[in-house]
């Protein structure tokens, strides 16, 4: 039976055969509870945020668990790992960037190993829905002699995830579950498992020579590492996530969310075929491929970004003299770049096969881009009343657009758009200090990084030390929204609030920065126009490192806070006898709430917060709060 | 069944997500295998968002490939058109004329095309009924149950393959009770926009 209920309800129901429609992120979160999940750790990051998310809802209910978000991935992972080697069952979540971030634990972790299971969850993001990169994280798992397991659905996301703690306990290592955007942000339907009873007591027992690695440890692990890995092969012959479908003379080899498009594809094409759907992704079944290829007249490979099966398929094959063709990316039959969708696969199967196409893609795509030219673009933008568009433009204002402007990663990224255009340089998180440090030693003009207050604790932090101790005289804005608002309104340091729910003393980043020495700290409410484009003015004229905290709640947080409450929101209005068209407040603020009527600008009741910051730029004083 | 493929489209924030989740949610109250593609993060904020909802026991993946979605929501008609390609010949595009304009446009860097040439194109790609969302919502008492009033019209035109009390108890699981009266009265009000009834 179907049941609707609160995912904190159902993350922790213990009727097992119940079903639900979660998504992929949900449905992980479930099967670590499933297989006894008692530590966990986030840096939230889209496609993966959903999975802490869904853990911070129950952690303060759920006697069993312990969840953290905590500063970054690496200090997640560092966290999840100790808490493994002292025998408890631990997960640490992050998308695929955030295991950059978390990789010099993570390769050193998988040579010293674990005690109770450890899962390490990574979200990988084909196609950059809400990514700096696609990059392709099945080479981590290489690199690191990691297991990992690569779910298609919900279902088996919630079932891997469950033998991912198996496997990790059985050989004592890491074990790597990787997604992607589309499995992580798909729902569909989840037959729930038992839930297993708790470990043995937490303990942690000394033995600095595997845990503590100095060369000589790590010398001795190395090999360790290597055999288990063997061992890992041995299980990856016989997992039965690595499974057979079909029938037929054709082979296909394939994994993760790309197996469903295969099946959709050659239903359309009515091609019968023979699918090895890999599920343990590493290490690979080398003999089961090896016999899959040789049985088959020729064999294609489908999958999402880099030829990673594709390159093993081909080795194996080499290494036995199999002669049996091997299609896929080397034949330009897929892309690498950008995420697969089902109709690239139908193509690359029909272009295989010599079969016709059966759907008029061209056809279709040749009448739509006749048509789209007429849509005007529409990228995401600043929410209307977000705070970041208020101290973008008094950026803007008082440096006269004359500096550079190095930027990070969150909502404000989006500062990038017209009419704001304040975004220079990015690289990665905690980017705009380091690339601000760098810029300030070479060049002879304002500098004037922007950062967000979670991400300022995630990796702000060592290049603002940095700034200080080599006195490059960077002006660091934080733009302080009191949320991790991009990836669902996280709490952080900043906040105080904890993973488990609990409130302690909130960091202040103003005090930070002081502790940390820098000379000049201010902070602004960026609604109040003309006084913080007098600090900043102030801030860019001293000399010497500063740092500017502009702090304003999320719009969106204070729209939900005050509908909960209640409260009216009462928008602006623009009085069309007083305007006189100037395009200050839709041109220069661009607030996605000012809108255009005619011969003068409007504003949309809809979308309006009430912030004031366009009433405060109208030079006419056109816009007033409605009666 | 056959499968069907609904494509739900519009901008981050008018409650494209929410809308789907009624449709997926009523789907499986009616025991169908259901899969939902959601959008999230940078991609929900005031961009082009685009949801879909695909039902049938042959369904796997989340995504409608070019020339296969059965229905088309939007009730914003430039968004519509973006998305257009999904539709299948044999498709219905149900579209609200509530107007939301890019910031390109407010720029002047773009042009927003007239009612009459997003609709002309749009015929070009399906079947193509029009329903006017924003009066139906705000009859109804909120504007931002617009996608509702737009299920309700094409659960009018029979284009859902669930029954419409299904939908009716989908919207309370997925919606904070407060809002169930007005949403509830949005689809009545699409449903009988197209019905006339």
């Amino acid at each position: 039976m179907v049941k609707m209920m609160d995912i904190a309800e159902i993350l922790t129901n213990d009727s097992p055969g119940d079903k639900f429609l979660l998504l992929g992120n949900e449905a992980i979160a479930r099967g670590a509870i499933e297989a006894g999940l008692e530590f966990a750790a986030t840096y939230p990051g889209t496609p993966s945020s959903e999975i802490g998310d869904s853990l911070y809802r129950v952690a303060s209910k759920y006697k069993q668990l312990y969840f953290q978000y905590s500063t970054n991935e690496k200090v997640a992972l560092e966290a999840a790992g100790a808490a493994s080697i002292a025998n408890t069952r631990a997960m640490a979540i992050m998308k695929h960037v955030g295991l950059n971030v978390a990789s010099d634990a993570f390769m050193t972790l998988n040579y010293i190993g674990v005690r109770a299971g450890l899962v390490i969850v990574c979200a990988d993001d084909p196609g950059c829905w809400s990514s700096q990169n696609e990059q392709d994280n099945r080479l981590y798992a290489m690199l690191g002699d990691t297991c990992m397991l690569e779910p298609a659905d919900s279902q088996e996301a919630k079932d891997m995830t469950v033998a991912a703690f198996d496997l990790s306990e059985q050989l004592e290592q890491p074990v790597l579950v990787r997604v992607t955007t589309r499995v992580c942000h798909t729902r569909s339907e989840v037959e729930l498992g038992s839930i297993r009873p708790q470990r043995a007591k937490p303990n942690f027992e000394r033995n600095p020579f595997r845990f503590v690695t100095v060369p000589t440890v790590a010398r001795l692990r190395h090999p360790i590492l290597v055999e288990k890995f063997q061992r890992a092969k041995e299980i990856s012959e016989k997992s039965k996530w690595n499974r057979i479908i079909g029938k037929g003379p054709v082979g296909v080899i394939t994994s993760g969310v790309s197996y469903n498009y295969v099946i959709e594809a050659l239903e359309l094409l009515g091609q019968k075929a023979t699918v090895l759907k890999l599920g343990m992704t590493n290490p690979l079944p080398k003999r089961k491929i090896q016999r899959f290829i040789a049985s088959k007249e020729k064999v294609l490979v489908v999958e999402e970004l880099k030829p990673y099966l594709e390159l093993h398929v081909r080795a194996f094959a080499q290494e036995k003299g199999i002669k049996t063709t091997i299609l896929g990316k080397s034949q330009k039959l897929f892309s690498e770049i950008g995420e697969l969708n089902p109709r690239q696969i139908v193509e690359g199967i029909a272009k295989a096969l010599k079969l016709k196409i059966p759907k008029g893609y061209a056809k279709i795509e040749r009448q739509l881009s006749k048509v789209t030219t007429q849509a005007p673009p529409r990228p995401p933008i600043l929410c209307a009343g977000c705070p970041h568009r208020a101290t973008f433009y008094e950026l803007a204002v008082a440096t006269g657009r004359k500096g550079v402007y190095p930027i990070d990663i969150g909502c404000y990224t989006l500062a990038i758009q017209p009419p704001l255009d304040m975004a220079d340089l990015l690289l990665c998180m905690g980017s705009s200090i380091g690339t601000a440090c760098g810029l300030t030693a070479i060049l002879d003009k304002p500098i004037v990084g922007t950062i967000g207050d979670s991400t300022f604790f995630h990796s702000g932090l060592s290049g603002l030390v940095n700034a200080v101790y080599n006195q490059h005289p960077v002006k660091i804005i934080v733009v302080d929204n009191m949320t991790t608002a991009m990836t669902g309104h996280q709490p952080h340091p900043g906040t105080g609030v904890t993973g488990m729910g609990k409130v302690n003393p909130p960091i202040k980043i103003e005090e930070v920065a002081l502790g940390i020495g820098v000379p000049y700290v201010k902070v602004i409410d960026p609604l109040q126009v003309k006084e913080s484009i007098r600090t900043i003015r102030d801030a860019v004229a001293f000399d010497g490192p500063a740092v500017i905290v502009s702090r304003s709640i999320c719009a969106l947080l204070e729209l939900a806070q005050k509908r909960r409450a209640g409260e009216e929101i009462i928008p602006y209005k623009v009085d069309p006898e007083i305007c006189r068209g100037c395009q200050v407040c839709t041109g220069k603020l661009g607030c996605a709430a000012a809108i255009w009527k005619g011969e003068h600008a409007a504003i949309d009741p809809v979308l309006c917060t009430g912030c004031g910051v366009c009433a405060q730029i109208c030079p006419y004083k056109a816009i007033q709060r409605e009666e | 069944m056959k499968t069907s493929n609904i494509i739900m489209v519009g901008v981050g924030g008018t409650g494209v997500l929410t809308a789907a989740r009624i449709l997926a949610t009523a789907a499986i109250l009616e025991r169908h295998n259901v899969r939902m593609g959601e959008i999230h993060g940078m991609a929900q904020r005031g961009g082009a968002v685009v949801c879909t909802v695909r039902i049938g026991e042959k369904v796997r993946g989340p995504i409608i490939a070019t020339g296969t979605a059965d229905l088309l929501l939007s009730i914003e008609p430039v968004e519509a058109l973006r998305h257009v390609d999904r539709i299948s010949p044999q498709g219905t595009i149900v579209v609200g004329m509530y107007h939301i304009i890019p910031t390109a446009v407010l720029l002047g860097r773009a042009q927003y095309p007239s009612d009459e040439e997003i609709l002309k194109n749009l015929r070009k790609f399906g079947k193509v009924v029009t329903v006017d969302v924003a009066d139906i919502a705000e009859k109804a008492g909120n504007i931002l149950t617009m996608n509702t009033a737009l299920i309700g019209a094409a659960t009018g035109l029979g284009r859902i393959p669930i029954p419409q009390d299904s939908i009716i108890s989908a919207l309370r699981e997925v919606l904070p009770s407060r809002y169930h009266e007005v949403n509830i009265k949005a689809f009545e009000l699409g449903m009988k926009a197209v019905t006339g009834t």
